[in-house]
């Protein structure tokens, strides 16, 4: 279209620079080199509706206008995605210019003079909620988002009382619910494209795309595949930005209920240490908010038999990554066996691992053989509980309440059997239990908290800390210090706290030199005959959270990078790690995801053990059932897995 | 797909990415090698594609999908395409459809069973001046008749049969007054040799020369933002994607005068100090790239390209061809850039501009063919001599490519301030009922109107002058532009790809004699809203039709009967 495009003349100079990838915040890359005074902003002046403020240059309208309390509408803006000004809600005025401007998209580069709510924006606005909702299919009362749905709360602002330009009947696309983790629902969708923003820039995995134009485009992955046979590692990362129901998780309530209404069945919910902190947030409370209790009782009352803690089997977890890290250390650094992959990377995060599997087929031996506590946990309760509480496995159902959308993929792997039985059943949002809460009418956040059941009750602080990136890696050095120095972790680190492990940036290296060894712990004698080997070395270890720095982490080891030398890296699919995690309540943000993380920390500090070796039902379980310890034969069946070299392409 | 061949297409894209590199900005070259060779983009082409490039499967897919002419489902080996633009319906394209239809044996859409033949319709492939017109493959026919289309279709399958291409058959375009014509070839480039680069750009800026694509930026403040502009390194691309419905006289400069258009982007490089050219051709215009890229061989063995530019020691620049591959919206600047880096052609957010913020983020000259050809003759005789013809506001001459119901099509040349009754006499347009100055995203301009002058005063226009005699329908003529808008529409900002359709919807329920006031009403509110907030030209004016019907045929319209 070479021809009559209309414009303004009226250049606007400019120095700020868009780039295809994420804002790179608190969830960017380490290496990103914090302000430097220098080149500290320039300040430029400008008017919001006749108020007058300064910002940086480079600042978007949207946010100099948050700045002073001014609200723009938004849809397609999300602040952990780069903005990319296409739904046109946040259009405002610009004195001067002819159109009206993306307020998400527009940098103030020089002075301007922005009118927010002139006749022509707020038709402009009413007629773009007016066209998607020409185009969106779907009754607000029979969708998983109603009440929380950025289309529906626009409808409302702009009061829209009428489908002026109709409405969609019936649905034009079929829903793709082939996945055992996502299901995709394009009739509802707004072409907001935060979902293909998440996938492709903010987790660099590419699964979703837009194909197609004009008003035949739609979000769709490579070849329009289904997701289950796209590329897609389940993480859910899409489903906690799309701001309508077009994307949500595979929802298992109604299979959960059932189970829980057969008396034949045995039903018993595992609790990761994420959605405590979290699912407040579904009963309207604050973000970080912590009901761990209160969901115990809750669980209780809608009819669950048990509720176990899966902070339980993270500190089994520990117990068998770390155990395995010493083997591989010893093997490959006493016995010279070439063989041996460094570093280790963890293999709690389903995402993560599915993605691995996916593009790093041929480095598969460097993924932990452990199993990720949810599967420990579910192994352990079809075979260990089952037996001390005279239960048959086949009556124990068990759902799993994990932040994670994943989880629900990873339940289903074909190898998590190994109890005999599929391990866990279900793995359960917090979404999707606060919903089957609200079916109750059970007034969660106000109930009087209850302890989980024995013998898999409170674990260590070590595994609560699973739910914050960093996590499951101060964990691990928690215990790898204590059983190789023999000293207390709290000698070289404060309430027994790795802070340096701590944080939100990107990717992280950390190094902790080992001065003195001690003896070794009788649990360990039969695999290492002594310590002396790590004295005076460093333990290097790496964390990341969020895939695209964990492709950055990959990229650097076979570039023989910094963190080529780690021994164990711990990696998380979500930005934030699983407090960050797909099946968490929406919305997120940065913020929110720090109130999660703090939440927990503080839940931590009362905790009675901090390390997952001090932890009596771990150790009772090593000397009671997993009699052959850590990494043992009994161990390898139940609580190891094995990989799948998936590759990347689709045949 | 047996094995063998698996390895054969993986050969032919590894291949191909070396001759182009293995760099995302290749993406459509590449996409667009692989289809000339296997007629499609199968999905294991795409993950080879995409292997190589290091992108994932998805992005090769979306920006497939995004392309008209690229195919990701197998066509026929003969893809004809016939031009849905108005002078083609108006000279008899529907009946050239239903030919095509009776002597192929399939509808609109469909493939032959043979696998021989595919039938679509297009957009405008800019032969308006002799519509009906259509595509085979990248060779163009034009003038056509029904008894032409079953002989056209013939010599299809004897080519075939006998190895060979098959090449257009078409007429030469009516050209009159091309000050073109005169120009003495590089003496715009050794002048500007003698002054500095800053003498060049404040000699464009005296003239008043406005980018000539429609938007009228002032093109020697462009090239002087972006010789000011920081930056590293610094591009020239000229827009050669001419889509504007009605509009050819940029095909005519590409086939006669093309060597204007390569020193008016040298003589940009010289201002700028760019080092690279390129040239975005639109792929309906595939067929004139062996006599460009002849022509810039030519000019790298003059020494008029390359290093060291007629002995000018360091001024070092070169031009490349890059080919669009089917999409209107391409023609806007920033979609265009989009392009060349390799994605979908959707257009950025419009600040920063490309002079700051351009091809691969640096600052970037982006003017059509017609601006560049025009700053040749600006820099040989002069500011003065240029701003000596139009008006005000409008410097200069431009030229125009006109067709429709008229006695003379084709390209000509005429002084900003020329009024559409003057320039339908010129053309043997006496008697029209309206005439569209400026191209589907231009104004329908009543006959009450025709004293009114062609100038950015009052009608600007890219260059594209459609004229409907009395017995046309002009709900019929927004209908079709409307569709074209559905269709170029890149689906990014909701005003655009939503509100055309509604559009759309609103001009079939007029010429059914079904649309209320309310509802006109409600049509025109929307139209002034899409106007100022899509994200890019073709939303803020494909409106126009509307608006513009609205204002000057509201009773013709509104009287329509109801249709049974």
């Amino acid at each position: 279209m070479s021809q009559s495009m209309p414009d303004t003349p009226d250049a606007i100079r400019s120095s700020a620079v868009p780039s295809r990838s994420a804002p790179s915040g608190p969830i960017g890359h380490s290496s990103a080199v914090p302000g430097d005074p220098a080149t500290a902003a320039e300040l430029v002046r400008l008017t919001i509706d006749g108020v007058e403020l300064e910002v940086a240059k480079g600042t978007s309208i949207l946010d100099a206008a948050r700045q002073i309390g001014v609200r723009i509408p938004t849809l397609c803006h999300h602040e952990d995605l780069r903005s990319s000004g296409v739904c046109r809600v946040c259009v405002v005025a610009i004195d001067g210019m002819r159109t009206l401007q993306a307020a998400c998209a527009t940098p103030v580069n020089q002075p301007l003079t922005i009118n927010t709510h002139t006749p022509e924006v707020r038709r402009a606005r009413r007629h773009t909620i007016d066209l998607l909702l020409a185009n969106h299919h779907g009754s607000c009362y029979t969708c998983r988002r109603n009440n929380n749905c950025e289309l529906q709360s626009l409808a409302q602002e702009y009061g829209v009382d009428s489908f002026r330009f109709g409405h969609v009947e019936s649905p034009r696309h079929p829903i793709d619910s082939s996945s055992s983790a996502i299901v995709h629902d394009p009739n509802k969708c707004v072409l907001c494209r935060r979902c293909v923003r998440t996938c492709s820039e903010l987790q660099e995995i590419g699964c979703l795309t837009v194909v197609n134009r004009s008003d035949e485009a739609r979000i769709s992955t490579f070849a329009e595949n289904e997701l289950a046979s796209a590329i897609c590692i389940n993480c859910g990362q899409c489903i906690n930005r799309c701001p309508t129901g077009a994307l949500g998780e595979q929802d298992q309530t109604d299979e959960i209920w059932a189970a829980i209404d057969n008396p034949e069945k045995f039903v018993v919910l595992q609790t990761a240490p994420s959605p405590r902190a979290s699912i407040g947030e579904c009963f309207g409370l604050p973000a970080g908010t912590s009901l761990t209790g209160q969901i115990n009782t809750a669980a209780r009352r809608m009819g669950f038999d048990a509720v176990f803690d899966t902070v339980q089997s993270a500190d089994l977890t520990i117990m068998e990554e770390g155990t395995e890290l010493i083997l591989r250390l010893y093997n490959r650094l006493v016995k010279g066996d070439a063989t041996i992959a460094l570093p280790q990377f963890t293999s709690c995060s389903p995402g993560w691992v599915k993605y691995y599997e996916h593009f790093y087929p041929d480095m598969l031996e460097n993924l932990s053989s452990a199993k990720s506590p949810q599967q420990m946990l579910g192994a352990l309760l079809k075979t260990y509980y089952a037996e001390q509480a005279g239960l048959d496995p086949k009556d124990i159902v068990v759902v799993a309440l994990m932040p994670c959308a994943a989880k629900k993929f990873e339940c289903n792997r074909p190898e998590m059997c190994d109890s005999g039985y599929h391990d866990v059943d279900f793995g359960l949002t917090s979404r999707e239990l606060a919903k089957m809460v609200a079916e109750t009418g059970i007034d969660l956040p106000n109930l009087p908290p209850s302890d989980f059941d024995d013998p898999f009750g409170a674990g260590s602080s070590a595994g609560l800390i699973f739910g914050a990136t960093g996590g499951v890696m101060e964990a691990a050095l928690r215990t790898v210090i204590e059983l190789v120095t023999s000293k207390q972790v709290e000698d070289f680190y404060d309430h027994a706290e790795i802070t340096p492990v701590r944080g939100f940036e990107g990717a992280r290296l950390i190094e902790i030199p080992i001065h003195e060894v001690g003896p070794v712990p009788a649990l360990l004698q039969h695999l290492v005959p002594d310590w002396n080997w790590l004295q005076g070395t460093t333990l290097k270890v790496g964390v990341a959270h969020g895939i695209a720095n964990a492709k950055r982490v990959v990229a650097d080891i076979k570039a023989g990078g910094p963190f080529s030398e780690c021994h164990f890296i711990e990696i998380m699919a979500c930005p934030g790690g699983c407090l960050g995690g797909g099946g968490q309540p929406i919305p997120t943000t940065a913020a929110i995801r720090a109130q999660r993380t703090q939440a927990l920390y503080a839940e931590a500090t009362g905790y009675r053990l901090h390390k997952s070796h001090d932890n009596p039902v771990i150790q009772r379980l090593y000397t009671e059932f997993l009699t052959d310890g850590p990494c043992g034969h009994k161990a390898h069946k139940l609580l190891h897995t094995h990989y799948t070299r998936r590759g990347k392409w689709i045949l | 797909m047996l094995v063998t061949e698996q390895e054969r297409l993986r050969e032919f894209v590894e291949a191909v990415v070396a001759h182009h590199g293995a760099s995302r900005d290749q993406l459509i070259p590449i996409l667009l090698a692989v289809q000339d060779e296997y007629g499609w983009i199968s999905d294991f082409a795409s993950q080879h594609i995409a292997d190589q490039l290091a992108i994932h499967a998805s992005e090769v897919y979306g920006v497939a999908t995004f392309y008209h002419f690229i195919n990701t489902r197998p066509k026929g080996r003969f893809v004809i395409r016939l031009s849905a633009d108005m002078p083609s319906l108006m000279n008899g394209a529907e009946v050239i459809a239903r030919q095509l239809e009776r002597d192929l044996g399939i509808a609109f859409g469909e493939t032959t069973a043979d696998g021989l033949f595919t039938l679509e319709w297009t957009s405008c492939i800019g032969m308006n001046d002799q519509a009906p017109a259509m595509l085979i493959n990248q060779a163009v026919f034009s003038a056509l008749t029904p008894e032409r289309v079953r002989q056209i279709l013939d010599t299809c399958r004897q080519q075939l049969r006998a190895h060979r291409p098959i090449c257009s058959e078409t007429k030469e375009t009516y050209v009159d007054g091309l000050s073109y014509a005169a120009y003495q070839a590089e003496s715009a480039l050794s002048k500007a040799l003698q002054r500095t680069p800053q003498e060049v750009a404040a000699e464009l800026e005296a003239s008043g020369l406005r980018g000539l694509g429609g938007a009228g930026f002032p093109t020697g403040a462009k090239w002087r933002l972006v010789a000011e502009a920081e930056g590293e390194t610094k591009y020239v691309v000229c827009n050669a994607d001419e889509g504007e419905p009605g509009t050819f006289k940029d095909r005519v400069t590409l086939e006669r005068y093309a060597a204007l258009m390569c020193e008016g982007m040298t003589l940009a490089a010289y201002v700028t100090g760019a080092r690279e050219g390129i040239i975005y051709l639109r792929w309906e215009y595939g067929y004139l790239r062996p006599q460009l890229e002849a022509l810039l061989t030519a000019r790298r063995e003059a020494g008029l390209l390359g290093c060291g530019i007629m002995g000018k020691a360091g001024f070092d620049f070169d031009i490349r061809i890059q080919m669009g591959a089917g999409a209107y919206v391409c023609g806007e600047e920033t979609a265009l850039l989009e392009s060349l880096e390799g994605f979908r052609g959707e257009p950025r957010n419009r600040i920063p501009y490309p002079v700051d913020f351009g091809l691969h983020g640096q600052p970037t000259v982006v003017n059509n063919v017609e601006t560049f050809a025009t700053t040749c003759l600006i820099v040989d005789r002069g500011a003065e001599w240029f701003t000596a013809m139009g008006t005000e506001r409008s410097k200069g001459f431009k030229l125009l490519s006109v067709s429709g119901d008229c006695a003379k099509p084709g390209v000509y040349e005429v002084p900003w301030g020329t009024t559409v009754a003057g320039l339908l006499e010129r053309v043997g347009g006496g008697g029209a009922k309206a005439v569209q100055v400026g191209g589907y995203a231009g104004h329908l301009v009543p006959a009450a109107l025709f004293e009114r002058k062609i100038a950015y005063e009052e009608f600007g226009t890219s260059g594209s002058i459609i004229v409907y005699g009395p017995q046309r329908d002009l709900l019929v003529v927004a209908e079709n532009y409307l569709k074209f808008f559905v269709a170029e529409s890149c689906g990014q900002c909701t005003p655009c790809r939503d509100g055309n359709a509604i559009l759309l919807e609103g001009m079939q329920r007029l010429r059914q004699g079904r649309c209320t006031t309310d509802q006109l009403e409600q049509l025109i509110e929307l139209g002034k809203s899409m106007q100022v907030a899509s994200l890019c030209g073709l939303g803020q004016s494909s409106p126009k039709i509307l608006l513009d019907i609205a204002a000057h045929f509201k009773d013709e319209v509104m009287a329509r009967p109801i249709a049974a």
